[in-house]
């Protein structure tokens, strides 16, 4: 899936990898797609928790080798 | 500027002397609508920290400034990084340390029981409602139900001066990783499980035991075997005053039959356990479980949770001679109710045919015990 920025937050421990996330977004313009790579387990329930409670859309969602993938769509 | 820190044993501490604590929960919502820290004078909130990042001052109105303020997290971190925020507003925030994972492994121990005879502990796991106990008399105790901290029993040992001969497993366990077999390793006590419960490593199989004796006949354990919950759930009746009832019976309720796939079957085992078996057991007999589900409720003024049996049977219906008919639709009804997280791997890891590091079986764990069908439910 083709993102406009890719975030590398892996090795980073909670609320980092959201934290990241939310800075790297507030960059992007509306409709644009963020792609966020991070390791914590955590984030697997609290990135897309932040993305809807923030109005922005998950596209995908995967796990490849231990690093946990999200594309984010800026809402 | 520094931060207060709480731990585990704090939070116990406020909930046993009933403190009031209120506590801003900063995990996501469906974490905190499946398991939260409660007690009588605990309040709390739920607000995700990811929805505090452009600050928390839409939120302060809800968030009072008159009693100590505690700020949780799955972890720490999320915790720590709010609880800063907090203190910019004229608030004295503390952070759970090591967070809802600290909590869901944490144990106390409490004496429970004492005459000429026996001593006992209760080990409270109180982040999951789980119990287990040590029973001592002379230089030998008894744990049942062990839970996988063995130090924790290795340590009273220690000060009280006793040597750990046996340990007893009340059943299978679906909720939470047993410690009976490491901690039979590192004393070299004997292990007793029912085979029928199908562990595939070495222990003694309490079908062999209707007695176990120790401390010199001191302690007279008696074996009832109670299906229901589990083929081969146990009670441990010991000398005639006390009921370790396992999960077989709660102070609220009893244990849900459905978590083996054959819920009819075991729901009339668990009829005829309660209706043939416990029926004959007298109601001054101090029933002591492997857990509970309400801290608050069924937790007595001696701050033990226990009750004498008669109480129970007399404030909860399905154990007053009920019609069978109606007893097992009420437990095969209460007990379409959500199961303990991960209960078939826990139950694989139990049994010996899954291994998995402490790491992952902390992840597991976390969560309710959920063991129970409920009087009320």
């Amino acid at each position: 899936m083709q993102a406009d920025k890719v975030l590398d937050a892996t090795g980073l421990s909670c609320p980092m990898p959201v934290v990241r996330s939310k800075k790297a977004m507030d960059e992007l313009d509306s409709g644009r797609v963020l792609e966020i790579h991070a390791t914590d387990k955590g984030s697997v329930k609290d990135i897309p928790a932040w993305a809807k409670s923030a109005g922005h859309v998950l596209l995908k969602q995967a796990e490849e080798d231990g690093t946990f993938k999200f594309w984010v769509q800026k809402g | 500027m520094s931060l207060r820190v709480m731990t585990s044993a704090d939070v116990v501490e406020r909930i046993l002397n009933k403190q009031p604590l209120f506590i801003v929960d900063v995990r996501n919502a469906d974490e905190y609508a499946d398991w939260k820290i409660e007690g009588e004078t605990i309040e709390s909130i739920n607000l995700p920290y990811f929805e505090l990042l452009d600050g928390v001052e839409p939120y302060l109105d809800r968030i009072p400034n008159d009693r100590e303020l505690l700020v949780v997290c799955a972890k720490e971190g999320a915790s720590i990084m709010i609880a800063e925020e907090l203190a910019k507003h004229g608030y004295e925030p503390a952070y759970l340390q090591g967070g809802m994972k600290a909590w869901s492994t944490h144990l106390y121990e409490t004496l429970v029981y004492q005459d000429d005879r026996i001593k006992v502990y209760q080990f409270v796991r109180v982040g999951k409602g789980c119990l287990s106990y040590m029973v001592i008399s002379g230089q030998e105790a008894m744990v049942v139900d062990p839970l996988r901290f063995v130090d924790a029993y290795l340590k009273l040992a220690e000060k009280e001066g006793v040597r750990i001969t046996h340990i007893v497993d009340s059943h299978l366990h679906a909720d939470h990783v047993s410690g009976g077999l490491e901690l039979a390793q590192r004393t070299g006590a004997t292990y007793y499980l029912m085979k029928s419960e199908g562990a595939v490593y070495d222990f003694e199989p309490l079908e062999n035991h209707e007695r176990i004796r120790f401390a010199d006949a001191e302690v007279q354990v008696l074996a009832v075997k109670t299906p229901g919950h589990t083929p081969g759930s146990v009670s441990f009746f010991v000398n005639d005053k006390l009921l370790f009832s396992g999960d077989t019976i709660f102070v609220s309720g009893l244990g849900r039959p459905d978590l083996g796939e054959k819920v009819e079957e075991w729901a009339e085992d668990l009829y005829r356990t309660i209706s043939e078996k416990v029926a004959d057991i007298a109601d001054d007999v101090l029933v002591l479980p492997a857990h509970y589900a309400d801290l608050e409720k069924e937790m007595n003024e001696d701050g033990v949770i226990g009750e004498t049996l008669g109480k129970i049977r007399s404030e909860n219906r399905i154990m007053q001679n009920i019609p069978k008919e109606e007893f097992l639709q009420h437990v095969i009804k209460s007990a379409e109710s959500v199961k303990p997280p991960n209960y078939k791997e826990i139950v694989a890891i139990n049994k010996g045919l899954l291994s998995k590091t402490d790491e992952e079986i902390t992840e597991l764990e976390i969560g309710p015990n959920r063991c129970a069908v409920h009087h009320t439910a």
